[in-house]
């Protein structure tokens, strides 16, 4: 297939569409495990406060108090961390029917297939997402080992359960601005896609058909 | 294949639709300031827990852990700002996109259809139910409420996340001199600000829907232009539970701000404290319960693109 290099966008060339990439792939299987994930967890983070609230009412055990301080959190910030994930995948999913459906239109036009190469902004969004996941993750995990710690009465546990709880929170909230950041990457790849298929498809009728 | 365009329709791009997005690089740039200021309230934050540890003074602690707090979703807001600049750019290169199939559709498709045309009425596409009709869909009421309430919620969202900074920093400022006040106006500020939360991703909900619906008008627009049978998507499921999800985290957004208003009038220390252990994760119930709504819209709108692309082929193969 011989191709004029275009100076605008950085395309691949091909005679069929190139149908969506792996983690475009990825993301139209995981947006909806994610999503289960998060509305179970949400509830269990709320039910657990509930019940925190319930012993400190009652003037009941600092050390459960210390643990559910921990444990609450913990599944909270499961239901944000999968939360954010369903939505990248979500924006990943998007990105893929442009994808699959830019090739597929040119593909039936009988036009050379021009696909958009990933963008460095595309690049950063699956970056900064993964980096997002793991912080949260990373703290959602040191939540319940310190959650563990306190319950089982390892020495200095309790003395350190609001010090941590502090940090951890810290922590999760760099988790949160990333993913925020990712996610506006993610879309703003959308934007630019879009802008990509107007420009293309008003190409079209002036190219030869294959 | 034929170059007849015969059929005449609207071509005419609107104004910017293909030119580079300065929406786009404003959302983004709101996106990478909130980021810089969150990395300032977690070296706050980071403060905070060390002064804790090495049993410094509590005041200096609540000081710390209030205004980083009101910094932080300060933030975390005017990311989510940003990303409604996004998706209005989105919106826009939807109609770019719109106007480039128009002017295409016309030149690429087969003078003389292939095949019987669909029958009016309702049909099962291989993306869910759907319809044809011979007329472009008017907006469902979503679309027009999302019309309506994108821009006020967005701006109550700002509205509430700035003065609940300010006021952060007035009870931050307060922690020493008048503690009593400082706890009443901790509560405002957390019922405020995520009020504005709620209301942020309310107002990215809303324009979701209007995407959602400028792929819908769009789409029938098309169809209708060329003298086509117009074939629609009916609303899938998942765009049924999106607004379902998204009232009901707005109004648990809105419940945590009256009861955090109640908050701020007590003056029982266990009270508050039993109060604020619940109230915190409420608030993030509802947060959790919009955004899910968000994956469920952005999901609606690749189910929408893939239905498109189906029929934007089934119009270039069969001219009809």
């Amino acid at each position: 297939m011989t191709s004029t290099p275009r100076s605008d966008f950085a395309v691949e060339h091909s005679d069929r569409s190139l149908g969506p990439n792996l983690p475009q792939r990825i993301g139209r299987f995981l947006w909806s495990p994610m999503l289960a994930m998060a509305l179970m967890a949400f509830p269990l983070g709320f039910i657990l406060s509930v019940i925190r609230a319930g012993i400190i009412g009652n003037g009941g055990d600092p050390q459960a108090v210390a643990a559910l301080g921990h444990f609450g959190p913990a599944a909270m910030f499961a239901g944000f961390a999968a939360v954010f994930a369903a939505i990248a995948f979500a924006i990943a999913r998007i990105l893929g029917a442009f994808r699959a459906g830019g090739g597929a239109v040119q593909e039936a036009s009988g036009r050379t297939v021009q696909t958009l190469r990933m963008l460095p902004i595309a690049k950063a969004f699956l970056g900064l997402m993964a980096m997002a996941m793991m912080i949260l993750v990373g703290a959602v995990i040191a939540h319940v080992v310190i959650g563990l710690g306190i319950l089982d009465g390892t020495p200095g546990a309790l003395d350190s359960a609001e010090s941590s709880a502090i940090q951890l929170e810290a922590i999760r909230r760099i988790g949160v601005i990333l993913y925020l950041l990712s996610i506006a990457l993610g879309l703003a790849s959308i934007a630019e896609v879009l802008r990509f298929q107007a420009i293309r498809l008003r190409e079209l009728p002036s190219e030869a058909a294959r | 294949m034929t170059t007849s365009s015969h059929k005449l329709v609207n071509t005419t791009a609107r104004p910017g639709a293909t030119a580079p997005g300065t929406l786009r690089m404003a959302g983004l740039g709101l996106a990478a300031f909130a980021t810089g200021a969150a990395m300032i309230a977690f070296a706050g934050a980071w403060s905070a827990a060390q002064l804790v540890g090495e049993g410094g003074s509590g005041a200096d602690v609540t000081t710390l852990a209030i205004w980083t707090f009101g910094l932080t979703t300060l933030a975390f807001g005017t990311a989510k700002l940003g990303i409604a600049s996004i998706l209005l750019a989105i919106r826009r290169r939807v109609l770019g996109r719109v106007d480039s199939i128009k002017f295409a559709l016309p030149h690429l498709m087969p003078q003389d259809p292939a095949g019987p045309r669909r029958a009016l009425g309702e049909y099962d596409s291989a993306f869910g139910p759907a319809v044809a009709t011979d007329r472009a869909p008017a907006p469902l009421p979503i679309h027009r409420l999302a019309g309506l309430m994108w821009l006020p919620m967005l701006a109550m969202a700002a509205m509430a996340l700035f003065g609940g900074f300010i006021l952060a920093l007035v009870a931050a400022a307060n922690v020493a001199t008048d503690p009593t006040l400082a706890v009443s106006q901790r509560a405002w500020v957390q019922g405020l600000q995520f009020l504005g939360e709620g209301f942020a991703l309310a107002g990215i909900s809303f324009l979701l829907a209007r995407i959602l619906s400028t792929l819908r008008s769009g789409g029938g627009e098309v169809q209708e232009g060329l003298g086509l049978t117009v074939e629609t998507l009916r609303m899938p499921v998942t765009a049924k539970i999106f607004v379902v999800l998204m009232m009901a985290g707005l109004m648990v957004e809105v419940v945590q701000f009256i009861a955090y208003a109640v908050v701020a009038g007590m003056t029982d220390p266990t009270q508050i404290a039993v109060a604020s252990t619940w109230l915190g994760p409420l608030r993030e119930f509802g947060l959790g319960l919009l955004l899910a709504g968000i994956v469920l819209a952005l999901v609606t709108i690749a189910r929408a693109l893939d239905f498109q692309t189906a029929r934007i082929v089934q119009i270039i193969t069969r001219g009809q």
